[in-house]
């Protein structure tokens, strides 16, 4: 009993932050149609970010919105100076299919390959602002810390934030209009490029909370090539392909599927099957539902 | 080009090995060994232009089927002294087998969905290798291809097999792979890339028609993956990382995703880089940080700026113009 709440509460912890991050993936597929494999590269600068606030000022509080505004910047960046680029020139002939991938798997190389130059290869370490020791009830501890619970309660909001951004703003609106039909959209007076590159940017600082409670979760320490960037990689990008990508709520509760099953499966079955009881999740998933489980089946073809 | 017969085709390839044979004779050690990877990236890359430039499926995945093939190479050699060529074959049969599977999910996904599903086997399946005991865990297990026969003299190094095992592989899959794209089911590929549902009016069975697009480029993946082991001498869930899926890819752009005659370009670059990368390192004198990252950055970029401005590969670019060229001298 004890350990099986145990595991519905890593399991729910790992899933808000794998639903960070898909989130960030949807917000740039609804407003590119872009899948961004560089969003985890991204995620991980932002964290750099947050790392070199923390040394200035050695406080989380300040480090998280560093790592937010400056997450946003490289996005809406990469979003000005790249994307816009990549569909001008390289949209016609064979390679039209995968050229957003292939550039953002560049993309990817090139960010992780920036910040080894620039930080080293080596261990940084970031400090979250309450204890990651679980509580106690009687004798026995919780795998639930103040820092799960801030966690939770931070991706609760964002997500919050979110979705009143999205159905009671004007903003919102002209997002999901340009997700919609970028052409009707522009048409009717929408500005479809300048809400891409807030798409692009509301993912980049989604993507850095991601990162930044990913690397206090863990044990502290994160590097270019550390195991929590690869999950984080491969995790947001699972589940907001479970979830659908068309919708936010979709990429809450892929996030929140994959953290609990992997929960369960590294507890009850075997904690080897760490990397690939994903990738057994989604293909179960995507045979039963191949668009998803909130998912348009005309978006597969997308 | 064209115009030549399959059988001038195939003369064509002869001419082709004869060279590298020279070739093989006449350059060191280090050399040799290069060649033997370009033919290993050569044969790889070629996988990933049947399927992604042809029969326009996306895969991040090819690493793990690579591994597919190499582990069932070395198993079949180490287990039942499968003699060389044999052993090649089963690598290729059972990643074929493999690559069916995993293209009848394929057939059902598309664009997004498939490039996740085959990223999460890219990083899921070489982890396996710690699973069960005959796969030896993440030391791995050695794979020895025995000694090149002593017919071949006493200056036969073991490097120079390689390369002609290697070679000979690489041209045996091009030959294969170029006739297969020039076939039918080439162009029901072809066919299907452009237009799923004009494909399907004129009769082709387009699920079915890329369910053997991946079999056959998974067949080809796990000859390269077992080409690799060989030339590493050792099977292990490292030697498949997920950046070697990401490489292919790059190789593949580089190439010019469908134009097959490109294919060397591809591999060329992927072994030159590190060597480039580091007469770069040197003759600057960069920090050492810059130097270990160096092929990395080179790589990302080159992909970005081919991606960006030769987006369908060099050979097609130089197509495009020649054709522009005569259509001008027409007027």
């Amino acid at each position: 009993m004890f350990q099986l709440l145990n595991t519905i509460l890593i399991g729910i912890t790992a899933g808000a932050i794998y639903s960070l991050m898909a989130t960030a993936i949807v917000l740039v597929w609804r407003s590119t149609r872009v899948i961004n494999f560089a969003q985890a590269g991204m995620a991980l600068l932002s964290t750099y970010f947050g790392y070199e606030a923390m040394v200035h000022f050695n406080s989380f509080w300040i480090a998280l919105p560093v790592a937010m505004v400056g997450g946003a910047a490289v996005a809406a960046l990469i979003e000005l100076v790249f994307m816009r680029l990549l569909v001008k020139r390289s949209s016609t002939g064979p390679i039209a299919a995968v050229a957003p991938i292939i550039a953002t798997l560049g993309l990817l190389g090139l960010i992780k390959g920036l910040i080894s130059t620039f930080w080293g290869g080596a261990d940084v370490r970031l400090v979250g602002p309450v204890t990651n020791i679980g509580y106690s009830i009687g004798d026995k501890t919780l795998a639930f810390s103040p820092l799960k619970l801030l966690t939770l309660c931070t991706v609760v909001v964002l997500m919050l934030l979110l979705t009143v951004l999205f159905q009671k703003s004007n903003i919102g609106l002209s997002l999901r209009a340009s997700a919609y039909s970028p052409e009707i959209a522009r048409l009717s007076g929408v500005k479809v490029d300048f809400v891409r590159t807030l798409g692009w940017s509301l993912a980049g600082a989604s993507g850095a909370v991601a990162g930044m409670f990913q690397t206090v979760n863990g044990n502290g320490a994160f590097s270019p090539e550390s195991i929590e960037f690869s999950l984080l990689l491969i995790s947001g990008f699972i589940a907001a392909i479970i979830g659908g990508l068309e919708s936010l709520i979709g990429a809450v509760i892929g996030g929140l599927v994959l953290g609990l099953v992997v929960s369960f499966v590294l507890m009850y079955i075997s904690s080897s099957l760490f990397f690939i009881a994903p990738f057994l999740i989604l293909l179960i998933i995507l045979f039963i539902r191949p668009q998803g489980i909130i998912g348009v089946k005309a978006a597969r073809r997308g | 080009m064209d115009k030549l017969k399959g059988a001038n085709k195939l003369g064509l390839y002869v001419v082709s090995g004869f060279i590298l044979f020279l070739l093989g004779n006449r350059v060191d050690e280090l050399r040799v060994y290069q060649g033997a990877s370009i033919a290993v990236f050569v044969v790889a890359i070629s996988s990933i232009i049947l399927l992604t430039g042809y029969s326009g499926q996306v895969s991040l995945g090819h690493g793990a089927l690579m591994a597919i093939g190499a582990y069932s190479a070395v198993i079949s050699r180490n287990s039942f002294h499968t003699p060389v060529i044999l052993t090649f074959v089963i690598a290729v049969l059972i990643a074929a087998i493999g690559g069916a599977l995993l293209g009848a999910a394929a057939a059902r996904l598309s664009g997004p969905y498939l490039a996740g599903t085959t990223l999460a086997l890219a990083i899921g399946l070489p982890s396996l290798a710690n699973q069960f005991s005959i796969l030896g865990g993440e030391q791995g297990i050695f794979f020895d291809v025995g000694f090149p026969p002593p017919s071949l003299g006493e200056g036969f190094t073991q490097y120079k097999w390689f390369f002609w095992i290697a070679a000979l592989a690489a041209l045996i899959s091009m030959w294969l792979v170029a006739n297969i794209l020039r076939s039918r089911f080439g162009r029901n590929w072809r066919a299907g890339r452009s237009n799923e549902t004009a494909a399907a009016l004129s009769g082709i069975n387009v699920s079915r028609s890329k369910i053997l697009a991946f079999t056959i480029s998974a067949g080809v993946a796990g000859l390269a993956g077992a080409l690799l082991s060989m030339t590493i001498g050792i099977v292990s869930p490292s030697a498949f990382p997920l950046t070697l899926s990401f490489s292919l890819l790059t190789g593949a752009v580089l190439s010019g995703v469908s134009t097959l005659s490109g294919v060397m370009i591809g591999a060329v670059t992927l072994v030159a880089i590190p060597e480039i990368a580091d007469a770069v390192a040197t003759r600057i004198g960069v920090s050492e940080r810059l130097t270990t990252n160096l092929p990395g950055l080179m790589v990302s970029t080159l992909l970005i700026l081919t991606v960006l401005f030769v987006p369908n590969g060099p050979v097609e670019q130089h197509r495009t113009r020649q054709a522009r060229k005569a259509a001008r001298e027409k007027h």
